[in-house]
């Protein structure tokens, strides 16, 4: 019953990772059972609640639909991969300030959408953001907060590239 | 504030004589950080060694009889540890709402009943073990549709078919009656009748519930999901015959509940048992098909209303018959056989109403309840059918409604008082300047311009709506208690019995005994979510937690605070009562130069014997009424060639006491609405009327609002005193969502002249109705 198991190598939150899985894990188990990467999160197995999104080499997949082994050779950013040297990304300290979260179940794959929307898309407009989270379920009602969360860390982002460039 | 008031057992505090500093601030909640940054560990994010695995197996049909059921196969099976059924656990109760269910029946009575528990070494082997279990079933034509199962014989009550509860409420009609309604219906000018429909609703909290129970021999400890930790430990030590002591629970994160989660259910009573034969940890998760075949939703309801008015818009009678499918629901605190019903009594100012709500079990899986279980079918049914009226008469929705202001309660919600007329003040109520403010907000003086402006296919419309709801909890056991401990090392500890559901709870409580201790919050350090080190709490549902574990952590604290002021005032040369203390500083009121650091005063704290603070919350009086209130307005507009709604924006202001977190409050308005948004134009659950099982049990057919459909929101917090609470905290908050689908309905009628009896309103409904409306012209 058992599958032979296969070898994989990808990187995960800037770290190299090899590990043997077996081919049927999907890459939402393989992080959070093999990696303990608990902050993805399984709200339905089947990619219809957004809760397991990752970012895979700059675009919002959903882990629980894809197989680790597929992730093989790539570039996978969690919601643990955020924050740098313990300092929060500015979408995670909006979402806090503007209280786009409440259960934070939904919170990761949230984040996650919205950073690859944020990485191809510096100055996003309302709807934007609206259509980056539409395959993100929240059901306790955070989007109008997420919304302006989202526009006041792109703001913060933006500024802070200005800024960097002055500098240069 | 006159804290005589406050609901507290023994001494009452003394008010603080200075400015608040911490309590109506909105600040961010404490638990952010971990959430935003995926450290928060919810009970399925556990990990253990030696974990076994569970699964269950589910009957496929809403009735059948097991006639035969064979476990050999499954436990041949490598790999499988333990498996649970009816027939090695006979006699044994699990319970919801503390009515004892049997954990395996013969009977089953709704469509996923748990047939056998299994535990395995991993989940394929668990998986396969429920596939290897032989069963069969008598299928039994199941019971479904209210109306028909309520005109027909009722089924035997054999010993086997246990419907929890049913010989008590099954088909028995619950009345509120006032006055003469023939003599008010004479009386009025116009009289409007209609029957409404409102479908099933389910939780859909994005975390499935998901469990781990651990057994050593001696004592339990279950990571559960669910609204509260006392309530499960009492009942699992209950229906596993254990010491209460020898229980513990424990739910640091919570991942949504709205109800659903009020209790443990069924599958942590499992992996306990499980764990409890086979000696190890044993986890248990629901699928997210599994979620929405047993969730406790909420019931669907057949509404009839018919009201009565005078020319100048005053209600003369109101009569309603409320039928309500309550599926296998268990007994009376799941039912609450007035509760559709109180609400219209109580919202409206009239003399003369018959008011009859009847309960019909059936097959429909099972009910509980989801944010405001009983406000939505009923205020949606009674605030769409109030605007009718008030079109009747040719008043403005908003006049009616003042108009026919309620100035007093006229049922109670006590059992024992229920049935009787009443005339009961509110210990506070602000609805009408909430409808004032959310119409306001809304433009409601250019409702009829902005009508008028779209003459192309989109039409635009303008509605509101405004609720009642029971408030401050006052449910058995009714009592809840709080612990402040403060240690010379300058640790303050917030001791409370409570879960934090995603309302932010952890926040608010350190921000009440902050306040009261006069320290900042970060220096308080909650202990919570967790049987051991706490006392009784009260789960967090009813919207009761802030009314009732408030009061006894404002007690706790003061008492603590007024202690440290006694260690204090020798060093400080005075009396201990010419002290005050705020930001982290004890010091003389009359000169508050002469000061101590908290951290000094801690010093002299006994080590052997820290100061403690302690609190107990006192039951609800008779009288006053506590009641939350609001309203909100919408603007949407109608696609009358798709029939697509938009809702281009809300305005919502709602009636808590006052605001512990206003940022929390706030969040809490928009966190209902979304749900209020969903049961007035998507959700509801579908199912086969032949054989009664559900035909969307997932997120791609059952369809919750998304990003692209919540509209922005202006909500205000109407605030106002309620000496009762902590600093005036009433709580409100899981309410907020009943007034949202009649203002959008209203709205709806209000751009395209169609009133919508049955929800959800879908694109479908709306061609069909224009197409009507057409060809009756």
């Amino acid at each position: 019953m058992i599958s032979e198991r296969k070898r994989l190598t990808l990187t995960v939150n800037g770290k190299n990772v090899t590990a043997e899985v077996d081919p049927r894990m999907t890459l939402a188990e393989f992080l959070r059972e093999e990696l303990d990467l608990i902050g993805t999160k399984v709200g339905c197995n089947r990619g219809e609640c957004g809760s397991c999104t990752v970012v895979l080499n700059g675009r919002a997949v959903y882990s629980c639909s894809m197989l680790a082994v597929e992730a093989g050779g790539k570039n996978v950013l969690t919601v643990e991969g955020l924050a740098e040297n313990g300092e929060l990304h500015p979408l995670q300290e909006a979402f806090i300030e503007h209280d786009a979260l409440q259960c934070g179940y939904c919170t990761p794959g949230m984040l996650m959408s919205l950073t690859a929307l944020l990485m191809e898309n510096t100055q996003p407009t309302e709807e934007d953001i609206r259509t980056a989270v539409a395959g993100n379920a929240c059901r306790c009602g955070c989007f109008p907060n997420i919304i302006r969360a989202t526009m006041a860390a792109a703001r913060k982002l933006h500024d802070n590239s200005e800024q960097a460039k002055h500098e240069r | 504030m006159n804290d005589k008031k406050l609901l507290v057992k023994g001494t009452v505090p003394p008010p603080l004589e200075r400015e608040l500093s911490i309590v109506g601030k909105p600040i961010d909640r404490l638990d952010g950080p971990e959430k935003a940054t995926g450290k928060a560990r919810y009970s399925g994010d556990l990990k253990f060694t030696g974990l076994l695995y569970g699964k269950i197996l589910h009957c496929p049909h809403p009735r059948a009889r097991i006639l035969r059921l064979d476990t050999s196969r499954a436990e041949a099976l490598p790999g499988v540890k333990a498996i649970l059924t009816k027939d090695n656990t006979a006699g044994w109760s699990t319970y919801w709402y503390e009515i004892p269910e049997p954990a395996f029946a013969e009977v089953l009575t709704h469509e996923g009943q748990e047939v056998a528990a299994i535990a395995a070494e991993d989940v394929p082997a668990a998986q396969k073990a429920a596939e290897l279990i032989e069963v069969e079933y008598e299928v039994l034509t199941p019971m479904i549709d209210p109306e028909q199962v309520l005109s027909s014989p009722p089924p035997p009550l054999v010993a086997d078919e246990v419907y929890p509860g049913r010989e008590l409420y099954d088909r028995k009609p619950f009345v509120l009656q006032r006055g003469d309604t023939t003599k008010g219906f004479e009386e009025a000018d116009v009289i409007i009748e209609d029957t409404y429909l409102t479908p099933t609703q389910y939780h859909s909290t994005i975390q499935t519930r998901a469990c781990i129970a651990s057994w050593d021999g001696q004592c339990l400890t279950i990571w559960d999901a669910a609204q509260g930790v006392w309530n499960s430990k009492l009942a699992f030590a209950k229906s596993l015959d254990l010491d209460a002591d020898n229980v513990r629970v424990i739910i640091e994160y919570l991942g949504g509940g709205f109800g659903s989660k009020g209790w443990s259910q069924r599958i942590s009573y499992y992996a306990a048992k499980l764990s409890m034969l086979t000696g190890k940890p044993v986890r248990m998760e629901r699928t997210r098909s599994e979620e929405f075949l047993l969730h406790p939703h909420r019931y669907e309801c057949k509404i009839q209303l018919k009201i009565g008015a005078r020319k100048n818009g005053k209600i003369t009678a109101i009569y309603e018959r409320a039928l309500l499918n309550v599926g296998t629901a268990v007994g009376k605190p799941n039912y609450n056989p007035n509760r559709i019903i109180w609400q219209t009594s109580n919202l409206y100012d009239c003399d003369n109403t018959y008011l009859v709500q009847i309960g019909v079990f059936t097959n429909l899986q099972t009910i509980g309840p989801l944010r405001a279980p009983f406000n939505m079918p009923s205020i949606y049914c009674l605030e769409t059918h109030i605007d009718r009226v008030a079109e009747a008469v040719g008043m403005d929705p908003l006049d009616f409604r003042l108009k026919n202001y309620k100035t007093h309660a006229s049922t109670h919600m006590k059992p024992e008082l229920m049935e009787q007329v009443m005339k009961i003040p509110w210990s506070n109520k602000q609805l009408d300047k909430c409808m004032q403010q959310a119409t306001q907000s809304i433009g409601w003086e250019n409702r009829e311009a902005i009508r008028r402006s779209s003459d192309g296919p989109k039409k635009r419309g303008i509605g509101m709506a405004s609720f009642i709801a029971h408030q401050a909890g006052g449910k058995l056991p009714n009592k809840a208690f709080a612990d402040v401990d403060i240690h010379p090392d300058g640790a303050i500890h917030l001791r409370i019995g409570v879960v934090d559901i995603g309302a932010g709870q952890k926040t608010i409580f350190a921000m009440i005994a902050a306040e009261q201790l006069g320290v900042r919050v970060e220096d308080i350090h909650v202990i919570y979510g967790d049987t051991e080190g706490t006392r009784y709490g009260p789960a967090c549902h009813s919207s009761r937690v802030t009314a009732e574990m408030g009061p006894p952590v404002l007690q706790a604290a003061a008492e603590a605070r007024q202690k440290l002021f006694a260690l204090a005032a020798p060093i400080l040369g005075v009396d201990g009562t010419r002290l005050e203390s705020n930001d982290g500083k004890i010091y003389v009121k009359s000169d508050p130069e002469k000061s101590l650091s908290f951290a000094e005063v801690c010093k002299h704290i006994d080590p052997e014997n820290p100061v403690h603070g302690s609190g107990s919350r006192d039951s609800n009086p008779d009288s006053p009424l506590f009641s939350s209130f609001g309203a909100q307005a919408a603007e949407v507009e109608v696609d009358t060639e798709t029939g697509e709604v938009t809702i281009i924006r809300m305005t919502a202001a709602h009636d808590f006491g006052r605001a512990i977190n206003p940022k929390l409050c706030i969040s809490q308005i928009i966190g209902g609405i979304e749900i209020g948004v969903g049961y007035a134009l998507s959700e509801e659950g579908v199912y086969d009327a032949k054989s009664g099982k559900m035909l969307n049990p997932n997120f791609h057919q059952y369809r919750l609002p998304t990003s692209m459909d919540m509209p922005p929101i202006e909500a205000y917090l109407i605030e106002s005193r309620d000496p009762y609470f902590a600093f005036d905290a009433r709580g409100g908050a899981e309410v907020t969502n009943a007034p949202t689908p009649a203002a959008i309905a209203n709205a709806i009628h209000h751009a395209i002249g169609i009133w919508f009896n049955e929800l959800p309103i879908t694109p479908d409904k709306i061609l069909e109705a224009i197409r009507a409306k057409k060809a009756e012209r």
